[in-house]
């Protein structure tokens, strides 16, 4: 990867006369090996090539400098450092985890770069933000909503559909990482008085879980509807045991792995009836952006993306606009220049809250902000497993189905 | 209240299963004295090769040959290649399996991808067993663990070659004294024990999945499964297999699911302290 510097030193990372360089150079960040990450990574890079096709940045030419944080909080500062200090990136997107980010936050605030997260979750980020605005200001979130936000929506998708899926009894399971705290902190009393929905426990499993066996035998002896999920790391040896074991109970929820487009086929039907929250679907019409970005993504790499190239993809674009619109890479003037963008992408109309906002710079959440959508797999005449969507009510193309063997 | 059957059932079979992994990493213990910290990467090796064949040819039998084969050629590989260069040396075979062991989970990661991979299941499906539904699978791991820990007994203890190795680990200067060729006694061995490991990963991974550092976990297993059992002997990693599967899976539905492997670990530290040649010493004759 090239290294470019963009003027004078001085001021952060940003030149400190406010022009454009010549090439402007952004940095992406995610697991490499890892289909969350490698859609951040391709993402970045389908959208600063369309860019460039279409004549740059203000002129400039763009380059995507992608390093692989490998999901470790230790690797993701060494590559964020190289990015930042070695190759003086204008602006970074990306990473997955939320550890990996919280890992970084100090070094945005050094370094004072803007930073656009595709990814992770977790809303001790913009806490961040909100002790200390003049530090912490470099940081946003594009997507996806943070993880107070997919509570909500886990609630709100309970409200409206659980009644007609017939899940009157459900456990909740949640990965132990950070991202989930903030859902399982009280989605159980919420469920239970404003879903009306009866809940027979919240399990935060523990990292490194293998054998789920123990877990499936209880959840199966309390007579559950179905278990809902707020999974990533851990989510694929959870799905493929409940359907290799045939659970008599529905399962999904928030699933990150099942949200793989390839995901059906890598699990030889596995994910069958599993449902998941998600930014977009490859052919849910979010906005007019989204079918668009997943053809181009289809037609560049022969895969689909997951959520984070949709929130990487918009944030490479959101980086444009700011750009042209301040006719600068400064740092201070990116950041004035975003908290007051509304632009839509491919996940929504991204908005960030305020310095003073609930949640600041991060990404609003709600039906005309960024939303997301509830699909399930099911399989089309062929046996071909397909996303199709449950939720929200304008882009719903079908209605939940039990497992077969329920 | 999950049933006392559905838990006897998970006891026995993962209990056949871990003796199957552990059993490997006994047998080269008992009969080169020296510990094969690369035996969780023979386990990736063997889930990741019936990975790759079921996948190209739709044969989970060829697969599972796959995984035996695949695995005594590398157990080979890394025997003949290393190991049997330095094997008088224990500090230096610990620090070079190791070694290959990282590199295995490296190499798998680089070729497969992070993502965990589903190897089909030998048998689909259910069955009802007092009331309780067991996967097919399981059992049939079970039934076929057992047939191999079976055939490693009758090799052992009535085979010329099996009668070799057990010969060797007794002692090697008896062995060579009679004739027996310990060189080529090792080898055998390595290659059997990597046969071995290879279709435990792939059993492993069929009942999870299979994974870069998938194998990790048997290998700390093995280590707390063969002091338990006794240094070097193939009945006590059978019993002792057995025993740590039964705490575990009590630990699990009992106290909480995060204390899973804790039980193994906390039984190796007492037994090094309170009883260090374990159950059944270093003995390898089967009365």
């Amino acid at each position: 990867m090239g290294t470019t510097f963009a003027g004078c030193l001085g001021g952060g990372n940003g030149n400190g006369d406010g022009g454009i360089p010549e090439t402007i150079t952004i940095g992406a960040l995610g697991p490499a090996e890892s289909p969350m990450g490698d859609s951040i990574l391709k993402s970045a890079e389908l959208a600063v090539s369309e860019i460039n096709d279409d004549g740059g940045i203000a002129g400039a030419d763009v380059e995507v400098s992608t390093k692989d944080t490998m999901d470790q909080p230790g690797t993701t500062r060494e590559v964020y450092q190289e990015l930042t200090t070695g190759e003086n990136v204008d602006a970074t997107v990306g990473i997955f985890g939320s550890e990996s980010l919280l890992s970084i936050m100090e070094n945005i605030a050094q370094q004072s770069t803007v930073h656009l997260t595709a990814g992770a979750a977790t809303p001790e980020a913009p806490q961040l933000v909100a002790d200390d605005y003049e530090t912490n200001k470099y940081w946003f979130r594009v997507g996806p909503i943070n993880s107070v936000f997919l509570g909500e929506s886990q609630l709100q998708f309970a409200a409206d559909r659980f009644e007609a899926m017939g899940w009157e009894r459900v456990a909740f399971l949640a990965e132990d990482y950070k991202w989930t705290e903030p859902i399982t902190s009280d989605i159980q009393q919420r469920l239970e008085e404003e879903a009306g929905i009866e809940v027979t426990g919240v399990r935060r499993i523990a990292e490194g879980t293998e054998d789920f066996t123990p877990i499936y035998d209880q959840l199966e002896s309390s007579d559950i509807d179905g278990a809902y999920t707020a999974l990533a790391h851990i989510g694929t040896n959870a799905l493929v045991q409940w359907a290799q074991q045939q659970r008599p109970f529905g399962f999904g929820g928030i699933h990150v792995p099942t949200q793989l487009p390839s995901f059906y086929q890598a699990t030889e039907g596995a994910a069958i009836s599993t449902f998941s929250q998600t930014t977009a679907t490859a052919n849910s019409e979010v906005t007019e952006k989204t079918v668009p970005y997943a053809n181009a993504y289809q037609e560049a790499y022969d895969s689909l993306p997951v959520y984070t190239g949709y929130s990487a993809y918009d944030a490479v674009y959101m980086l444009k606009e700011a750009i042209e619109a301040t006719e600068s890479v400064d740092s201070d003037d990116l950041v004035t220049e975003l908290e007051g963008m509304s632009y839509t992408g491919t996940g929504g109309n991204i908005e960030f809250f305020g310095p003073d906002g609930r949640f600041p710079h991060d990404v609003r959440y709600g039906p005309d902000y960024a939303q997301g959508v509830y699909f399930q797999w099911q399989t089309d005449g062929e046996g071909n497993g397909r996303q199709r969507v449950l939720w929200p009510d304008d882009l719903e193309e079908t209605e939940y189905q039990s497992p077969p063997w329920a | 209240m999950v049933s006392a059957i559905s838990v006897a059932a998970d006891v026995l079979m993962l209990g056949a299963l871990y003796s199957l992994i552990a059993i490997g990493f006994t047998l080269i213990f008992g009969v080169g004295g020296v510990l094969n910290l690369a035996h969780g990467g023979i386990i990736t090796v063997g889930a990741y090769s019936a990975y790759a064949v079921e996948a190209a040819s739709g044969s989970i039998v060829a697969g599972a040959i796959a995984a035996a084969v695949v695995s005594a050629a590398f157990a080979l590989a890394l025997y003949r290649g290393l190991i049997s260069k330095i094997r008088h040396n224990p500090v230096t075979v610990l620090i070079l399996t190791l070694v290959v062991a990282i590199i295995t989970e490296q190499a798998a990661l680089v070729v497969f991808g992070g993502q965990e991979l589903v190897v089909r299941q030998l048998l689909e499906g259910t069955v009802t067993v007092f009331g309780e539904s067991i996967q097919r699978n399981r059992i049939l791991v079970f039934v076929l663990s057992w047939v191999l820990i079976g055939g490693l007994f009758y090799f052992v203890n009535r085979t010329r070659t099996g009668k070799a190795i057990l010969a060797t680990s007794m002692s090697d200067k008896g062995a060579a004294l009679v004739g027996i060729d310990s060189e080529y006694v090792y080898t055998y061995t390595w290659v059997l024990a990597g046969a071995l490991a290879g279709l435990a990963g792939l059993f492993l991974a069929s009942f999870q999945t299979a994974s870069p550092l998938m194998g990790r976990n048997p290998l700390l297993l093995s280590f707390a499964i063969v002091v338990l059992g006794g240094l070097g002997s193939i009945r006590g990693s059978v019993i002792g297999a057995y025993l740590i599967s039964f705490l575990d899976q009590i630990t699990i539905r009992f106290i909480s699911e995060r204390l899973a492997g804790v039980s193994a670990l906390i039984v190796l530290v007492l037994v090094l302290l309170i009883r260090p040649k374990g159950l059944f010493g270093r003995e390898l004759v089967e009365e």
